[in-house]
């Protein structure tokens, strides 16, 4: 039963370029985006317990190392895309050292003020980023090979959003997986069974990282045009409501919110004033009547329906 | 005979409250040793010292021979000492299964992992069914179990058991002293702090009464048994 959706599901995102226009193609490669994204804040917030309020600015990272290098070198997309993973892995890393510092509320406050600083780096080292006005990036390509629209640069998007899934559900099924959820639940208990907190935690804050630079690496590959202006707390907050709505903790909550709640928010650009409310609406929603998330939620109420 | 655990003038503090001061014990190799007295006495900080999850200020703790008060946590349980925490310290929001594999988790050799899995639900039957269950859903009983089943999973050769029979009824007390008696049987050296001093005098051979941080009595378990102050005090008459 289970298997036999996955290949429904595999069969029609393959079959997604052939039937569809080419915004359909641009919206999936978005949510295949964030839905790397999400599953970098699942490791680290859904299965570490730690607050990082930094993804958009790791995302951040992973698009421009990508374009930049990509056009610096000339580089093949998959070699881009690692680097994009890569350096923001290391930026991860560091501000992972604050985590040992800190928890909880200070420790999302301190990722937070991260995020902003690392906005403003991006929008006014000019020299580099191009600042406010943006740089145009060249094409990704590979050999002779240039992706030059959405639907050619989807089969990569695809393959890289299916690698780190398989990647996330091995991390989650790991001896480190079980180390990340056993410091979430009690430092002193995970402690008192060796695990090394400490490294844990960093590792943690490293892969989120990383994941969220590959997302960034992702956008390069379909965008010929990037700009910091995306790239702050907004879409943190985005993320952060795409893994609580789905469900926090589980990677089908992750992939599942980044694609129903990247729908929501698309369908919601039309309308840019009251984004904001709904978004906050659903979240608060969501809080009251779900807070295990919609897959959950769903999961008990089919559950129920069947019993009745 | 060498002891397996020896702790010299041990201190330690939380900020400017001083927990321990000159704290001293030994343990030889298979023996139950009880840690007893009242709360806030200093008992969960002596065995957390010897975990490593508490600072020492000053002082040396030998395991084996070997200083152990500056390592890492992981390396102690490394070493062969694992704790079984008081309470309700399970991973609530993880299979009692995942809680037996965290216990574990310092150790590679996956044979021997499996067949001390074996060995914990046979001294735990009642945990066999509940592998797949969340372990907060278990009752208070079944928690105290795993606790313990946990903490063998490391294969300790000192087990660091506290307060085994807080909040459960006599009866299930009974059951898990009649198991700690199976495990000493069966060869391991334990390290017991317990509120209650009855049971744990009966199943000790010596003990140890700490008061505001200081070891203030010591003894055969027998002597302090039939010691009036003991009874006075501890045993209700």
């Amino acid at each position: 039963m289970r298997s036999l959706a996955l290949l429904v599901a595999l069969a029609a995102l393959v079959a997604l370029p052939f039937a569809t226009t080419g915004y359909v193609v641009y919206l999936a490669n978005l949510l295949l985006t964030f839905t790397v994204i999400c599953l970098g804040m699942h490791l680290v917030l859904g299965e570490a317990g730690q607050f990082s309020l930094a993804q958009a600015a790791f995302y951040g990272i992973g698009i421009y190392t990508s374009g930049l290098s990509g056009a610096a070198f000339g580089w093949p997309f998959p070699c881009s895309v690692l680097a994009a993973g890569l350096v923001s892995a290391v930026v991860g890393l560091l501000i992972g050292g604050l985590a040992l510092r800190m928890r909880d509320i200070y420790l999302a406050l301190a990722t937070f003020a991260f995020g902003e600083a690392m906005q403003w780096v991006l929008m006014d080292w000019t020299s580099v980023t191009g600042g406010p006005n943006g740089l145009h990036i060249a094409p990704a390509r590979l050999f002779g090979l240039q992706l030059l629209t959405d639907k050619q640069a989807y089969p990569a998007v695809l393959v890289i959003a299916i690698l780190m899934l398989g990647l996330a559900i091995l991390l989650s099924r790991s001896r480190l997986g079980r180390a990340f959820r056993a410091v979430r639940e009690s430092e002193v208990a995970a402690m008192a069974m060796g695990v090394p907190v400490k490294s844990t935690k960093l590792i943690a804050f490293a892969l989120s990282a990383f994941f969220a630079g590959v997302g960034g690496g992702m956008f390069a590959l379909y965008s010929t045009y990037i700009h910091p202006d995306s790239l702050g707390f907004q879409t943190t907050i985005l993320v952060l409501t795409m893994v609580v709505v789905g469900g926090l903790g589980s990677i089908a909550g992750a992939v599942g919110g980044a694609i129903v709640f990247g729908l929501i928010s698309e369908l919601l650009r039309q309308t840019p004033s009251y984004q904001e409310v709904i978004y906050g609406l659903i979240l608060i929603v969501f809080m009251m009547f779900a807070p295990k998330g919609l897959f959950a939620f769903l999961g008990e109420s089919f559950g129920r329906l069947r019993r009745a | 005979m060498v002891d397996l655990l020896e702790i010299e003038a041990v201190s330690a503090s939380y900020g400017r409250i001083q927990a321990l001061s000159d704290v001293s014990l030994k343990l030889q190799e298979g023996a139950i040793v009880a840690l007893l007295g009242g709360n806030g006495a200093g008992k969960t900080t002596t065995l957390n010292t010897i975990s490593r999850l508490v600072p020492v200020t000053s002082g040396v703790i030998r395991f084996d021979g070997r200083a152990i008060e500056r390592l890492p946590s992981h390396e102690v349980v490394r070493a062969g000492v694992s704790q079984a925490p008081e309470g309700r310290e399970v991973f609530k929001d993880m299979s009692v299964r995942e809680n037996l594999d965290l216990g574990a988790h310092v150790r590679r050799d996956r044979a021997g992992v499996r067949a001390d899995l074996d060995k914990a639900l046979d001294y735990f039957p009642a945990l066999k069914e509940r592998l797949r269950q969340k372990a907060g859903t278990l009752s208070g009983g079944e928690q105290q179990m795993l606790l313990i089943a946990r903490a063998l999973m490391a294969r300790p050769r000192l087990l660091l058991l506290d307060e085994p029979s807080l909040g459960l009824s006599p009866l299930l007390v009974q059951k898990i002293f009649a198991i700690i008696a199976r495990l000493h049987a069966d060869g391991l050296s334990i390290l017991l702090v317990e509120q209650n001093v009855a049971v744990a005098l009966a199943v000790s051979s010596y003990a140890y009464i700490l008061e505001n941080g200081e070891i203030a009595l010591e003894g055969r378990s027998e002597a302090l048994r039939n010691d009036e102050a003991v009874k006075r005090t501890y045993l209700g008459g």
